[in-house]
């Protein structure tokens, strides 16, 4: 007996076919052959138990289960709802209707032990891959909708075994899950924090928007307690809305995962992601013996905050420079090679110094010189040459500030700056549709000169700059994009002094 | 570097004010050019090791004068005022003399060689009364006596309550030298050393050129850096101009020389 089933090789799906024998003859026992993880040995109890919870008999004799192609290796209870119902079949207790198609049915679900169907991850990753087959669909009612957002198949939620049989005998029909286009439940518009509510720091409020405009990475310099954190908070909700299809994109990430919530069906709000600093490579990139995707991956399409940066160890953040580069993760394990993806803004906050009260108007600082060189040493050059933006946030009297504060000239709301930055994403669209490139800071060195659009006014000004600060000819390069941004925010076609001479404001100074 | 011993320094008329000190160094030994001449008339700029903006602003404003006047800047070559102090002083073409507070054989690294290099460079010396002398903790207040004396005035731009930089000022009213002190905020911790010194009749208050220039300025943004260090926000804030423009104009206003920034704050160049 042959049931249709995948394995998630990482956002790859295999189709697996999960073989049942019920031999009349032999020792009665209960074997899963095809390189199965512990997980999937495990489902041996689950599926008997299950089974005879479920009113039916378990056959007490010599069952086989292979999982084919029997050299992938296998890990997770998926394949418990599929050996179930092999079984079943196998055992004649459960006689299908003669016109009724297994070939084209996909069974994927954790069984717990009373019979009933448990949260089970990569539920869209199934979808997708059936959608080529129209196919149908078997699995738990909590993460069915999951597979909602997919056209052209059928999803059958099942909620418990004994549903499960009776429809299949046509004895009680389970209603199929309605396809529910990606716009229609995609909730985006939610803000988290609106720029608005961040008290002056005007200066890293314009940075945060070109670096929203223009895709560049940014760090935050200054004292604890200055608003960086929520600063960063604040760059999802002025992103340009997920596109339905990019909306899918993170939800595979994040289906693989199992990092949605039962019920969830998609993720639509640009993902934010804050790891901790004790976070380990594995953590970061991605990783373990059937690799998960890691925080690079988690923030695909959204943000990645690393909030005190040098406090990193120095192993995480150089293993950020290949998915920085490539927009991608290659991880590669004994148990096989993935590919996730990761094209995420990064956004750094670095303290001034260890204790952070370096320059503080009120505060004392505690460091030494040798501290302090070895604390900003630690952020390596390839790191920060993959860095656009550099802005200094510093300490903000809030009680001054609302009672100056009149109508200002800086006020923006995260609804503007949206605007701003989606019309300048399309301007950059329309610049490099034959370049296969989306955002100003993706373009190589021979694309800056090709596109930029540089008044020899405005060169001059970054040259002088470059002899009086002594720049490389990466940060060269690196200001011009800036500028190619904020002459795009200005909705201008060159690049004029005044852009320019604003993107040096955000040169490197760590 | 090469080192040199200065023999018979005892015959060197500008050296008898060393003759002065309770214990005169026995040895003294140099890197540079020695010219006697760079020691008749020196002035002496100390203070703390953690300096702040305002000790900079400091430094900068006073020390081009005295370059002009021609006296030469002693100092102790120390990271913070000391080697600031150096700095400032070969910018502007002046010679100075850095009193190490070790031998004067250490093999110099990074900063420091760049330093020595360039004080070499501009006619000024490194000296030290020690040839293989590690650099410790009783080295330092040692040699503070030789800057103390080496100089016929002594001025602390910033120094907190147990600075060494009042080591030098204790030696400097032992040999009867003149002392400055640079007022600073009271509520600056690095400023209440010099303060105190003030306070307590120790030290002259220093206030560097006394008749206050008004200048009056066509830019905005300059006339308020007159009197205020400021960063880009605050600045938009007080214009109540957008940020991107005040920043474009910040730029240019830098390359032009107009105007230093340190640390994301902005104020008008000496």
């Amino acid at each position: 007996m042959k049931i249709r089933s995948i394995a998630n090789v990482g956002l790859e799906t295999v189709p697996v076919d999960v073989e049942v024998d019920v031999a009349e003859k032999g020792f009665p026992g209960f074997t899963v052959v095809g390189l199965a993880s512990k997980a999937v040995e495990e489902a041996r109890e689950r599926v008997k138990t299950a089974i005879v919870n479920s009113g039916l008999d378990f056959p007490n004799k010599k069952i086989t289960v292979n999982l084919a192609p029997a050299d992938l290796p296998k890990d997770g209870a998926a394949y418990d709802l599929p050996i179930a119902i092999g079984v079943l079949l196998a055992s004649q207790q459960l006689l299908l209707p003669k016109d009724f198609n297994l070939e084209n049915c996909h069974f994927y679900g954790e069984l717990s032990l009373d019979g009933t169907l448990r949260p089970t991850r990569g539920i869209l990753l199934l979808g997708l891959f059936a959608q080529a087959k129209r196919g149908t669909l078997f699995v738990p009612e909590t993460s069915a909708n999951e597979a909602g957002v997919v056209e052209n198949i059928t999803v059958i939620p099942v909620k418990t075994l004994k549903q499960l049989i009776n429809h299949l005998l046509r004895t009680e029909e389970i209603p199929i899950l309605k396809y529910i286009p990606p716009e229609e439940i995609a909730d985006f518009h939610g803000i988290e924090i609106d720029l608005s509510e961040i008290a002056g720091q005007e200066q890293a409020k314009r940075a945060l928007i070109i670096a929203a405009a223009g895709g560049h990475n940014l760090l935050m310099w200054g004292p604890p307690g200055t608003g960086k954190t929520m600063l960063a908070k604040a760059l999802p909700g002025i992103l340009p809305p997920l596109s339905p299809p990019e909306a899918l994109e993170v939800t595979r990430v994040y289906s693989v995962s199992g990092m949605l919530s039962p019920g969830q069906a998609l993720v639509s709000k640009r993902p934010f992601r804050s790891p901790h600093h004790g976070v380990s490579a594995a953590g970061m990139i991605g990783g373990g013996s059937n690799p998960l995707p890691g925080e690079v991956s988690l923030a695909h399409l959204g943000v990645l905050f690393l909030d005190e940066m040098p406090e990193f160890p120095r192993q995480v953040l150089e293993g950020l420079r290949q998915p920085i580069e490539d927009q991608t993760v290659e991880i590669v394990r004994a148990a096989g090679h993935v590919k996730y993806p990761a094209s995420f803004t990064l956004i750094a906050a670095i303290n001034p110094c260890p204790c952070g009260y370096l320059n503080h108007p009120r505060r004392e600082c505690k460091c030494t010189d040798k501290q302090i060189a070895k604390y900003r040493h630690r952020i390596s050059g390839p790191i920060l040459d993959r860095i656009d933006l550099f802005v200094q946030v510093s300490v903000v009297e809030a009680e001054k500030l609302m009672l100056t504060t009149k109508r200002s000239a800086n006020k923006i709301t995260s609804k503007e700056a949206k605007n701003q930055v989606v019309m300048v994403r399309k301007t950059q669209e329309k610049r490099f549709k034959d370049r296969g490139i989306y955002t100003n800071s993706q373009m190589k060195n021979s694309d800056v000169k090709k596109y930029s659009q540089i008044t020899p006014d405005a060169e001059n000004i970054l040259k002088m700059a470059a002899e009086k600060f002594d720049f490389s000819a990466r940060s060269y390069y690196r200001l011009i994009k800036v500028a190619r941004t904020i002459a795009d925010l200005e909705n201008s076609t060159k690049i004029m002094p005044t852009h320019m001479a604003e993107a040096l404001q955000y040169r490197q100074m760590v | 570097m090469d080192f040199k011993k200065l023999i018979n320094w005892e015959q060197v008329v500008q050296l008898q004010k060393l003759k002065a000190l309770a214990h005169p160094p026995k040895d003294l030994y140099y890197i540079g050019n020695f010219d006697p001449k760079i020691l008749s008339d020196c002035i002496a700029i100390v203070g703390s090791r953690r300096m702040t903006d305002y000790g900079h602003r400091v430094i900068e404003k006073i020390v081009p004068k005295l370059v002009f006047e021609k006296k030469a800047i002693v100092s102790g070559f120390m990271y913070g005022t000391d080697q600031y102090a150096h700095q400032v002083c070969v910018d502007n073409g002046g010679k100075t003399i850095a009193v190490l507070g070790w031998g004067i054989n250490k093999k110099l690294s990074g900063y420091d060689k760049n330093l020595a290099e360039q004080i070499v460079k501009t006619g000024g010396l490194l000296i030290s009364e020690w040839e293989t002398q590690e650099g410790t903790n009783w080295t330092f207040p040692v040699r503070d006596r030789i800057i103390a004396a080496l100089a016929d005035e002594v001025i602390v731009t910033e120094a907190a309550v147990k600075s060494g930089a009042l080591i030098t000022v204790r030696d400097a009213i032992k040999l009867k030298r003149k002392v400055w002190a640079v007022p600073g905020p009271i509520t600056s911790k690095t400023s209440e050393g010099t303060n105190n010194l003030i306070a307590n009749g120790t030290a002259q208050m220093y206030l560097g050129e006394t008749v206050q220039q008004i200048l009056t300025f066509d830019n905005p943004i300059l006339s308020i850096l007159q009197n205020e260090t400021l960063s880009t926000d605050e600045i938009a804030r007080k214009l109540n101009k957008p940020v991107p423009e005040i920043g474009s104009e910040l730029t240019i206003l830098l390359l032009s020389g107009k105007i230093v920034e340190r640390s994301g704050k902005y104020n008008l160049s000496e």
